[in-house]
């Protein structure tokens, strides 16, 4: 008895030392990415994708008023700004911030500090960089929502601190602080663009689909999801039937786990529909490996330099997304526009943002309050237009 | 003062480096320096620095509690699955939801008390148990829409700048300086912590002392997870997920011996500040989480070295110097 005690108190720093350092080393990617297996089916594939690719992109339209009202947006003095993530270690963030950054030189501006949590799931972590961006007394800051309505406070104490929140990729639902939004694409038009992808993958008899989304709270994902169901909703999509929606947190482990548990738990299963860059890959990357490519296909949101292998094996006949590069260019602009004054976040405001074009700020349809700025479009990729 | 220092070696160590710290802030950011970002920094992290207190006295008396986060994020469970389901009052909600804290404390209490199993292995299942419990109340879902005065507790401010969680630690922290170094309760936790046999043969009720140790661990962890519900405004199973961690590195870094039997309230106190202070001015530097992290987990690795080469170097030499054991 004595022993065991005292064995179990040596034990105690060793463990609780593990713990930390495993807690430390928390770079959790490396998705190493296994394909060729599936060499036989290719030649099928690409015959499925080359039959039916008509989805529905490309029909926003930017910007109806008089093309003399708008600003052009013009360099002058620079600006703090904080270019704020739902993570830092997802391709797509890195990406925008080179957008940002494209922007911020062209307007003679210091870049964005790109900051944010490492785990796309640490909302606390997102409070404490927006907290930290409004103690600097930044002139602007540029936030991807990671969660829900947790920001709303610290978001009113930017706006009351007088510095604007331009939101991008991911809005804040309830607009609570928020000065505009940048939408990549409508919100509406992403669940017709799932939809349109799933009944092209399942064919005309339709069949069984899941959901594997990022985290449960994603303003952005959660809004997609919406809009897909009330499209599948429709007469068109009757023999669509969607079995489950899980989330995988955007880690690519957790994704994976999601996505075999969706295999075990629907033997008829047909499609894994991803709205996520990363749930997409890790999806693909299960199928691939478990060797279900045949029987369960894999489409969504995705990056096509990381996709390319699964659209070359048929895993992945089609998928979409935009521009995270323009996507970041345009919320700086937008951002700087605010920031400098140039342009007033109301209604009806148009502008002018550099090689992008003309854009008004307008209400959000998709959401009961807030104002909005579309950029669009959607790029469908398949075999025929891989992306890369 | 020379006097001080010499028998509080660590805390002066640490008053030290609280001091670079300040230092190294200031002259890296403007914006540190400010009764706003002062209370900021406490408010960022305070659901952790409250667990941290009952921590202290767990780790003195000779265990170790890890599932603290987990009991955290059941609590908060608890309280909006019920608020959720809409039939109890949201009052109400709290008080059962802080109360299943302390019947989380309370069993892995038992077990440890009553069955002699070592807490590091009781604390370990009920890490993986409570959270799992919490994952399944909630599943995948977020509950948010708490009533307005609910979330004004995280988010808004009582008397003057500061918020009603910052308030309550501050009492909580004088509350438990004093019974851990100035009630004959704090004494036999010290005791315990050195050598339970003595204890026992002391006549000191070893177990009572231990259960109640874990019984307030429970409520605590169980109130912080309400704090955490309250200042961000949504609870998912998830919430307070590795906590532990942060929570444990604190109390060591006060130079609390994770064998037991010394440390003190004062050492862990400098050490919240310090490792408070280092977030906040590398966060107002703009270097990111992971590196924050890696810095922490450094000092901590220091905190555990430090202290045992020291010693060893003082065994090599015949005319050691006592080494200090309990509080001043």
């Amino acid at each position: 008895m004595k022993a065991i005690k005292r064995r179990s108190r040596a034990l105690v720093p060793m463990v609780v030392l593990a713990l930390v350092i495993a807690a430390c080393g928390g770079d959790t990617d490396d998705t190493t990415t296994t394909a060729g297996e599936a060499t036989t089916t290719a030649a099928e594939a690409t015959t499925t994708v080359a039959a039916e690719t008509t989805t529905s992109a490309g029909d926003t339209t930017t910007s109806a008023a008089a093309a003399g009202d708008a600003v052009e947006i013009a360099a002058g003095d620079s600006i703090t700004a904080t270019f704020l993530p739902k993570c830092t270690n997802i391709a797509v963030f890195p990406q925008a911030n080179s957008g940002a950054e494209e922007a911020a030189a062209e307007l003679g501006s210091d870049p964005a500090e790109f900051v944010g949590p490492a785990d796309c799931g640490d909302t606390t972590g997102q409070i404490e960089f927006m907290t930290n961006a409004v103690t600097q007394g930044v002139d602007a800051i540029m936030l991807s929502n990671n969660s829900g309505d947790q920001l709303d406070a610290p978001a009113q104490a930017a706006a009351d601190a007088g510095i604007p929140v331009v939101t991008w990729d991911s809005p804040i639902p309830s607009a609570t602080g928020e000065s505009v939004f940048v939408a990549q694409v409508d919100f509406d038009e992403t669940g017709q663009v799932m939809a349109d992808m799933a009944r092209s993958i399942l064919g005309d008899d339709g069949g069984q689909f899941a959901i594997l989304s990022a985290t449960p709270d994603a303003a952005n994902q959660n809004a997609w999801i919406a809009a897909m169901e009330e499209v599948i909703a429709g007469p068109d999509y009757a023999n669509l039937e969607l079995v489950e929606t899980v989330y995988g947190n955007d880690v690519a482990e957790d994704s994976v786990t999601a996505a075999l548990g969706l295999v075990d738990s629907h033997p008829d299963l047909e499609l894994i529909m991803a709205p996520t860059t990363v749930g997409i890959v890790a999806a693909a990357q299960a199928m691939t490996q478990e060797g279900l490519c045949e029987t369960i296909k894999v489409s969504g949101l995705g990056l096509p330099e990381e996709m390319a292998p699964y659209v070359e094996s048929g895993c992945a006949p089609e998928f979409a997304l935009w521009s995270f590069v323009d996507l970041g260019y345009l919320a700086y602009y937008v951002a700087y526009g605010i920031a400098t004054e140039q342009i007033a976040a109301e209604e009806g405001t148009t502008f002018v943002a550099g090689r992008m074009g003309e854009y008004e700020i307008t209400a959000d349809p998709t959401r009961d309050a807030g104002l909005r700025v579309l950029m669009g479009p959607f790029s469908v990729y398949n075999a025929e237009n891989p992306g890369t | 003062m020379r006097d001080w220092a010499s028998k509080h070696r660590w805390e002066s160590l640490l008053l030290v480096v609280l001091l670079a710290t300040i230092l190294v802030n200031v002259s890296l950011s403007p914006f540190y320096l400010g009764f706003g970002n002062f209370v900021n920094l406490f408010w960022l992290s305070i659901e952790k620095v409250i667990v941290v207190v009952v921590m202290t006295f767990v780790i003195i008396n000779g265990e170790i509690d890890l599932s603290v986060a987990s009991v955290m994020g059941f609590s908060a469970a608890v309280t909006a699955t019920l608020y959720d389901g809409g039939q109890v009052p949201f009052a109400l909600a709290i008080v059962i939801g802080i109360t299943a804290g302390a019947i989380a404390g309370l069993l892995q209490g038992l077990v440890i008390t009553r069955f002699g199993l070592p807490s590091l292995v009781v604390t370990l299942a009920g890490l993986i148990g409570f959270r799992g419990a919490a994952r399944v109340l909630l599943e995948d879902r977020s509950v948010g829409d708490f009533p307005e005065w609910f979330e004004s507790i995280g988010q808004r401010t009582l008397v003057g700048p500061f918020p009603v969680a910052l308030i309550l630690f501050f009492v909580g922290l004088a509350l438990a300086w004093v019974i851990l170094e100035r009630s004959a309760f704090g004494r036999k936790v010290y005791v315990i912590g050195n050598s339970a046999d003595v204890a026992r043969f002391s006549g000191i009720e070893v177990g009572s002392v231990k259960l109640r140790l874990f019984i307030a661990s429970g409520t605590v962890a169980g109130l912080a997870g309400i704090l955490f519900a309250a200042r961000v405004g949504a609870v998912q199973g998830t919430l307070g997920e590795t906590y532990e961690l942060d929570i444990i590195t604190m109390v060591l870094l006060g130079g609390v011996s994770i064998f037991g039997g010394s440390g003190s309230m004062l050492g862990v106190v400098l050490a919240l500040f310090t490792v408070l202070n280092i977030r906040n001015g590398l966060g107002l530097a703009n270097i990111d989480g992971i590196t924050q992290t890696g810095v922490i987990g450094l000092l901590l690795i220091g905190s555990v070295l430090v202290p045992n080469l020291a010693q060893k170097y003082r065994l090599r030499r015949p005319r050691a110097e006592a080494v200090a054991h309990g509080p001043p």
